[in-house]
């Protein structure tokens, strides 16, 4: 498999897919690939979006050396994948001229105006639809959104062809399409995205057509062909609930339409039907991945009395379905081949549903074949065992330095490598993305879930690979949890100190005494420097106790 | 048994016990791990015990009375020098041998 790979998180839940995928490359699942992230939305503070921007930045920033470019990707290790990223938000802020349909559109300015405003009237509602405030995004009106982002694609491509006017976050989107173009048909494009709210529901459809159209523009008559281009994405049905809006919410133009979840599931259902029929997505989409989450949906902003629509504060938590979808990319990122012949396949999963709650296993995830679903378990096991290291045993996740513990560490026993190569700077990077994948306290003592704490959470009491003594919450459990023995299934656990009057037992111990005796095979693992030495030592040490288990 | 033999095996012996406390005493987690220190607590405090209780051992093993205890004594002070530099250089080599091991905390 020599495609080049691209991801395109688009709004809200597109971003927490994204996240999900970040996490998945930062384990090690994507070993010795470089990956090209974009993340698309209309909302420039969107708050899903910041947490996956300050994530991505996080990564690069670890895996770089001297230089901040992202590194280089390595082989069996963790952050082994290289990430590129880029970004592009629709511009909607301008009051006045851009901030509705009607501004934007000027559909009444035109010398067809009257034909222009009875069309628009035809399909989109005068007194709601075309004014509501945009900057929030497309509020489950895909009818309008799929226009809109089609059309700010094509204006940034515009812009970049004529070379005036371009804003940072057009550039971003040109240097994006400028890859695309020259990888052409060795490229695989996975698209994260609901079918059910607004912003990722609108442009799925239209995103492979309007890349094509944003390159004919840029590049001034080159072309994309898009039955070449392999493109994937997640029909992900609605799995998540909000606060009805009020109906004094709904008093103010701006708020005119508001999304509401109660529709999320009919929604959901005409998306389906459209996906199933519309032949222009069946010739352009190789590969559809189906994720629904059939109980009950979890509310994601309980206690408010209003919906957020967008901004800064929506920041809902992840969901195990993210997971599932950052799976399905990883699926087709890693399939020896995706057939662009004929029309797109339709890809499902289930797991296995007793006593009111899903019990998962890897294979349900990734399958068996190659065995991914042992490389997930030993991989999101190693990394969650090492995000214990340092939050619990190390402090990390209570205010200390908990990776700085692991370089002193290896100093104590006289191992200098790291000594002058590594700052404390980039050892506080490396704390940082362990409290997002696993927890954090606030100066207040206030527990905060990371992603994978997040994501156990929306299927408890249900199961998936890891015991429940895994997602300790209180200091005193996490201080004593054993971080070589976080699976389910016994089998999985690291060898431990003798146990003598109830007293030793744990894998902590021959863990670090481990690290004193590997030796790190830079070529091997592909490594560059030595912050990524450091990263592969860590990571060859859980490998070796893992291997090693009783 | 001969002064000049049985204090330096005390030594070891002591040296030994420093090893094995040494080695029982956990890595510590965090940024600033205390086990280092208490390491090289107890192999200098073997260090200042190794002559009090070397010179014990010589005491108690000294023969009761004659020529046989003049020379026992004589040589206590000799045979205890010697435990305590076996100690020392024992320690030594053993903390540089085994460097990244608990008891290259040693040295």
């Amino acid at each position: 498999m020599n495609d080049q790979l691209y991801v395109i998180g688009v709004g809200g839940t597109g971003m927490r897919c994204l996240e999900s995928f970040v996490h998945l490359c930062a384990i090690g699942m994507l070993d010795g690939q470089e990956i090209n992230v974009l993340t698309l939305d209309t909302d420039a503070a969107n708050g899903n979006l910041q947490r996956v921007r300050e994530l991505i930045n996080s990564y690069r920033s670890i895996k770089s050396g001297a230089v901040n470019d992202g590194g280089t990707p390595n082989q069996n290790t963790f952050f082994s994948s290289k990430l590129n990223y880029y970004h592009y938000h629709t511009n909607y802020m301008d009051q006045g001229t851009r901030d509705n349909y009607k501004n934007l559109s000027r559909v009444s300015e035109s010398s067809a105006a009257d034909e222009n405003q009875m069309l628009s009237d035809l399909f989109l509602d005068k007194e709601t639809v075309q004014v509501f405030d945009l900057q929030d995004g497309y509020r489950a009106q895909t009818h309008l959104g799929s226009q809109l982002m089609f059309h700010g694609l094509v204006e940034a491509a515009r812009n970049l062809a004529s070379g005036t006017n371009i804003s940072d976050t057009e550039k971003s989107l040109g240097e994006f399409i400028d890859k695309l173009e020259q990888s052409g048909k060795n490229s695989r494009v996975f698209v994260f995205g609901s079918v059910f709210g607004g912003t990722g529901a609108s442009s799925i459809p239209v995103l492979p057509s309007a890349l094509r159209e944003a390159i004919r523009i840029r590049s001034k008559g080159s072309d994309l062909d898009l039955k070449d281009v392999k493109f994937g994405s997640t029909l992900l049905t609605s799995y998540f609930q909000f606060t009805k809006p009020s109906d004094k919410q709904k008093q103010n133009t701006k708020d005119a339409v508001i999304a509401s979840s109660a529709f999320f599931p009919l929604n959901s259902q005409a998306a389906l039907q459209f996906y199933q029929g519309d032949p222009t997505v069946k010739s352009v989409y190789n590969k559809l991945y189906h994720i629904g989450w059939p109980l009950e949906s979890r509310s994601v902003d309980s206690g408010k009395s209003e919906t957020i629509t967008g901004g800064a504060n929506q920041t809902n938590s992840c969901h195990f379905v993210e997971l599932v979808a950052a799976c399905a990319a990883l699926d087709f990122f890693t399939a020896p081949n995706v057939d662009t012949t004929g029309e797109a396949n339709y890809v499902f999963r289930t797991g296995q549903y007793e006593n009111g709650a899903f019990n998962f296993r890897a294979s349900d995830l990734v399958g068996v074949e190659g065995n991914k679903d042992q490389k997930l378990i030993s991989k999101l096991g190693a990394f969650l065992s090492l995000a214990h290291i340092t939050l619990s045993k190390n402090k990390g996740g209570f205010g200390k330095k908990g990776f700085l513990g692991l370089k002193i560490h290896l100093e104590n026993a006289k191992i200098y490598t790291f000594k002058n190569s590594i700052t404390e700077a980039d050892l506080e990077q490396l704390d940082l993305y362990m409290k997002k994948f696993g927890y954090s306290f606030t100066k207040d003592l206030e527990f905060k879930s990371g992603w994978i704490y997040q994501v156990r959470n929306s299927i408890a009491p249900g199961k998936f690979i890891f015991s429940n003594e895994a997602f300790a919450m209180s200091i005193k459990e996490l201080e004593s949890l054993d971080v070589g023995k976080l699976f389910e299934d016994p089998n999985y656990h690291w060898e431990a100190t003798a146990k003598v009057l109830g007293m030793g037992g744990d894998t902590f111990q021959p863990w670090l005494k481990s690290l004193t005796d590997i030796e790190v095979n830079a070529e091997e693992h592909q490594l560059t420097h030595d912050k990524e030495k450091f990263i592969a030592l860590l990571h060859d040490g859980i490998m070796q106790s893992q291997h090693s288990q009783k | 048994m001969n002064n000049y033999i049985l204090l330096p095996v005390v030594g070891v012996g002591m040296l030994l016990i420093a090893a094995l406390i040494s080695n029982i005493i956990k890595y510590e987690g965090g940024a600033n791990p205390k086990d280092p220190r208490k390491r090289k607590v107890v192999f200098w405090l073997f260090f200042v015990l190794n002559p009090v209780l070397t010179y014990a051992v010589g005491l108690m093993t000294s023969p009761a009375s004659g020529i046989a205890k003049t020379k026992h004594m004589d040589s206590l002070p000799v045979g205890l020098g010697i435990g305590v530099v076996v100690y020392l250089l024992l320690g030594f080599i053993l903390s540089k041998v085994m460097k990244t091991s608990k008891v290259g905390n040693w040295f």
